[in-house]
C-alpha cells in the first residue's frame, strides 16, 4: 500500500498539536510534578521545602491509615465491579426477553448513565440521611441497628450501594448490546442442541459475551479507582475516620485538606504504579482467555 | 428414520399477518421434500415451524406420529442446518458438533467416536482443532452439516443452506447432500428460492407462493404439468412463456393475438379468455418459414451449450423466450417464424390462474 505524503511536514504535527498540548498540560506536567514533589518536604504554606529522597514514602507505606485506604480500595473496587457487572448483565438478559414495552423498559434502564456521580453521591446521602432517609428508616425498622455514621461497614455497605447503582446502566448498555450482537440464528442452533435454557446461558451466550465482560470489568475497576471521588465526597467523606476513603479520595484529603504535599504525592505515585501493574495484569492475563 | 405430517397448520403472527394458511403435508420416511418459492412467501417460516422455532398457530405438526406442537425444539429429536452456518464461533469445530451430544448425556468415548465418523464422512479431519473462522466457506458449511448428522435425528431440516456459498461449491455441495441424504436414508426437509436446487434435490417438491402450498409433486410432474400459473412461471429458468388467448367456438382451437390458431385436445369451454403458456424449448424454428407465429429477434444470449432467443411479435409487444441446442448466430431485428407445437402448450384460467 502507498503511503500518504504530505508535502509538508509540518501539518501532521499541527493537527496532532492540541491533543499532545492537553496531554502535557493536564497530564504529563502534573504526573511529574507529584513524582517531583513526592521527594520534598514542604511546610503547610510552600514557603521552604526540603529534598528528603524517599521519606515520604516510607512514612505513607508504614502509616496504619494508608494500608487500611488501600485495602478498602481494593475491596470496595473488587465489589462495587463484581455486583454491578453481575447486576447488570442479569438485568440485561432479562431485558433482551421482553417483547412487549422494551424500548420504555430499556430506556428506564439506561436513566442512571445520564446521572453525574457526585448527584448519585447526593440522592444517597439524603436516602441515607438519619433525619428524613427512608432507606435509613427501612433497614433499622427491620431490626438492623444501621448506623452508617458511626459503623464502618455499614458505611462501607452505603458507598458500594450508591456505586453499584450509578454503574448499572452503563454496564446494562454494554451488555444489551453485546447480547444483540450474538446472531439469532446461533442462540437458534443452541436451542436445538441443549434443551435447557440456563446451560445454553453458560456455554453460549456467556462466552460470547467474555469481551464485553472484560471491556467491563477494566471499566469498572477504573471507576471504582477514581470516578467514585464524587459519590464518597458527597456522601461520607471517607467516615467513619477514613473508612471509606479510597486512595484517591485519601490523596485529596491528605493534599488539600491536610497541606501534607509532599505525602499525597508520594501517595499519588503509588497510585499510579498501583494502577500500571494492575492494567498489565488485566491485559497480560485475563484478555487471553476471552478471545474466541 | 420418521415422516412429517402437517394437518391444516397455520401461522399469524402477532400483529395479524398470516404467513403460512392452513398446510397440509404428509413427508414419507426418508424422503427429501424441498420446499421452494420467492422471498416472503413463508417456507422459511413453515421449516421453523417444523423446527419449533416458530410457534403454529393453529393446526397439527406431528413427528412419527406424535404431535410436536408443544414440544421443545431441542426434544423434537431434529437438526437443522442454517443459512449462515450458525456455528458456535467461542468453540472449535469439534466442540461444534460434539456440543448437542454432550448436552444429551452421551459418553465421552461415544462422542469422540461419532464426532470422528462425521468429520470423515465430511473430509473434515484436518479440522477438529480449529475455529470456525478459520474456515472456509464451505468448510463451515461442512461443520454445520457435520452439527446435524452426528446427532443422527430422525429429520433434517435445512434453511437456504447453499445461499452464502460461491456458484461453483453450491454445485458441488448440491451433490454432496443428496449424496449424504441417501446414504443416511434420514427424512429431509429443504428449503431454497433455487429452481434448480430444488428440481435436483427433491424427491418431492413443494412450490409455496403467498403462505399457501400451489403444488406438491415430484419435480418432474411439477414441470410437465402446473397446476398454477404461477408454479408454471417460477419453475423452469428461462421462464415460461405466457400469451393471452382465446378459445374458439368449437373449442378445437386457441386463438393468440391477431390470427394465430392452434389445434388444441384439451377439455376446455367454448369462447374462454385463457392464458397460454408454452415453455422455451418446446418453441422451434419453422424450417420452411411456415410456423405459426412470426416475431422479431430483440436480444440473444449465447451460453455456449445453449442459446436463448428473445422476440417480439404481434402488435402489442407480446415477448416469447425461444431456447435452442447449440450455438446459433441470428441478427437483431431479423424474422423468425416459430413453430408451436398443441400437445406442448398449457391453459390457464386467467381469473384463478389455475390450469385447465
Amino acid at each position: 500500500m502507498k503511503r500518504v505524503q504530505f508535502e509538508h511536514s509540518a501539518v501532521p504535527y499541527l493537527f496532532v498539536a492540541p491533543q499532545i498540548l492537553i496531554i502535557s498540560i493536564f497530564f504529563l506536567w502534573p504526573a511529574a510534578q507529584a513524582v517531583y514533589q513526592s521527594f520534598l518536604l514542604e511546610d503547610a504554606f510552600g514557603m521552604s521545602s526540603q529534598f528528603v529522597w524517599f521519606r515520604n514514602f516510607e512514612d505513607v507505606l508504614s502509616s496504619s491509615s494508608w494500608t487500611r485506604s488501600a485495602v478498602f480500595t481494593v475491596v470496595f473496587s473488587v465489589l462495587v465491579a463484581v455486583i454491578s457487572i453481575t447486576l447488570s448483565l442479569f438485568l440485561a438478559v432479562r431485558a433482551d426477553e421482553v417483547i412487549r414495552g422494551a424500548k420504555s423498559y430499556r430506556t428506564m434502564l439506561m436513566w442512571g448513565y445520564a446521572i453525574a456521580p457526585p448527584v448519585a453521591g447526593l440522592l444517597g446521602n439524603m436516602m441515607f440521611n438519619p433525619l428524613m432517609g427512608d432507606l435509613y428508616k427501612a433497614f433499622n425498622s427491620f431490626g438492623f441497628e444501621f448506623n452508617h455514621i458511626q459503623n464502618a461497614n455499614d458505611a462501607t455497605f452505603v458507598v458500594i450501594l450508591i456505586a453499584v447503582w450509578k454503574q448499572v446502566s452503563v454496564n446494562f448498555i454494554f451488555f444489551l448490546s453485546g447480547l444483540q450482537g450474538i446472531p439469532k440464528s446461533v442462540q437458534e442452533a443452541a436451542t436445538l442442541d441443549c434443551k435447557s435454557a440456563e446451560r445454553r446461558f453458560w456455554t453460549i451466550t456467556f462466552p460470547l459475551l467474555a469481551p464485553t465482560t472484560f471491556f467491563l470489568l477494566v471499566i469498572n475497576l477504573t471507576y471504582a479507582f477514581f470516578e467514585t471521588f464524587g459519590i464518597i465526597d458527597v456522601s461520607t467523606k471517607g467516615s467513619p475516620g477514613g473508612a471509606t476513603a479510597t486512595l484517591v479520595y485519601k490523596v485529596y484529603v491528605d493534599g488539600f485538606i491536610g497541606a501534607d504535599l509532599g505525602g499525597s504525592s508520594a501517595q499519588s505515585v503509588l497510585l499510579m504504579i498501583m494502577v500500571s501493574v494492575l492494567t498489565v495484569f488485566q491485559f497480560r492475563f485475563i484478555e487471553r482467555k476471552v478471545h474466541y | 428414520m420418521a415422516t412429517v405430517t402437517l394437518k391444516q397448520a397455520e401461522k399469524t403472527y402477532p400483529n395479524g399477518y398470516k404467513a403460512i394458511h392452513g398446510i397440509d403435508l404428509a413427508i414419507q420416511d426418508g424422503e427429501f421434500t424441498v420446499l421452494v418459492g420467492p422471498s416472503g412467501c413463508g417456507k422459511s417460516t413453515l421449516l421453523r415451524m417444523i423446527a419449533g422455532l416458530e410457534s403454529i398457530s393453529d393446526g397439527e405438526i406431528s413427528i412419527d406420529d406424535k404431535v410436536v406442537n408443544k414440544v421443545a425444539p431441542a426434544d423434537r429429536d431434529i437438526a437443522m442446518v442454517f443459512q449462515n452456518y450458525a456455528l458456535y464461533p467461542h468453540m472449535n469445530n469439534y466442540d461444534n458438533m460434539a456440543y448437542g451430544l454432550r448436552n444429551r448425556g452421551y459418553s465421552k468415548a461415544d462422542i469422540d467416536s461419532k464426532v470422528r465418523e462425521a468429520a470423515r464422512i465430511l473430509q473434515l479431519e484436518d479440522h477438529l482443532e480449529r475455529k470456525p473462522r478459520q474456515l472456509s466457506g464451505g468448510q463451515r458449511q461442512r461443520v454445520a452439516m457435520g452439527r446435524a448428522i452426528v446427532r443422527q435425528p430422525k429429520v433434517f431440516l435445512f434453511d437456504e443452506p447453499l445461499s452464502n456459498l460461491d456458484a461453483k461449491l453450491r454445485v458441488d455441495m448440491r451433490l454432496e447432500i443428496k449424496n449424504l441424504q441417501q446414504r443416511l436414508g434420514v427424512t429431509s426437509v429443504y428449503v431454497t428460492h433455487d429452481q434448480v436446487e430444488a428440481m435436483t434435490l427433491a424427491d418431492r417438491l413443494i412450490v409455496m407462493n403467498g403462505g399457501v402450498a400451489e403444488q406438491i409433486g415430484t419435480p418432474i410432474d411439477i414441470y410437465e404439468k402446473p397446476a398454477t400459473k404461477f408454479v408454471a412461471g417460477f419453475i423452469g429458468s428461462p421462464a415460461m412463456n405466457f400469451l393471452a388467448g382465446k378459445i374458439s367456438g368449437d373449442c378445437k382451437h386457441v386463438t393468440i393475438g391477431e390470427g394465430v390458431r392452434l389445434d388444441l385436445d384439451h377439455d376446455v369451454s367454448a369462447d374462454q379468455t385463457v392464458t397460454v403458456g408454452i415453455r422455451p424449448e418446446h418453441l422451434s424454428i419453422a424450417a420452411d418459414g411456415q410456423g405459426q407465429i412470426n416475431a422479431a429477434v430483440r436480444m440473444v444470449e449465447s451460453l455456449g451449450a445453449e442459446t436463448l432467443v428473445y422476440l417480439d411479435f404481434g402488435t402489442d409487444a407480446n415477448n416469447v423466450t425461444l431456447r435452442l441446442q447449440g450455438t446459433q448466430q441470428f441478427v437483431k431485428g431479423e424474422k423468425l417464424s416459430l413453430t408451436i407445437p398443441a400437445d406442448k402448450i398449457h391453459l390457464f384460467d386467467v381469473e384463478t390462474g389455475k390450469r385447465i
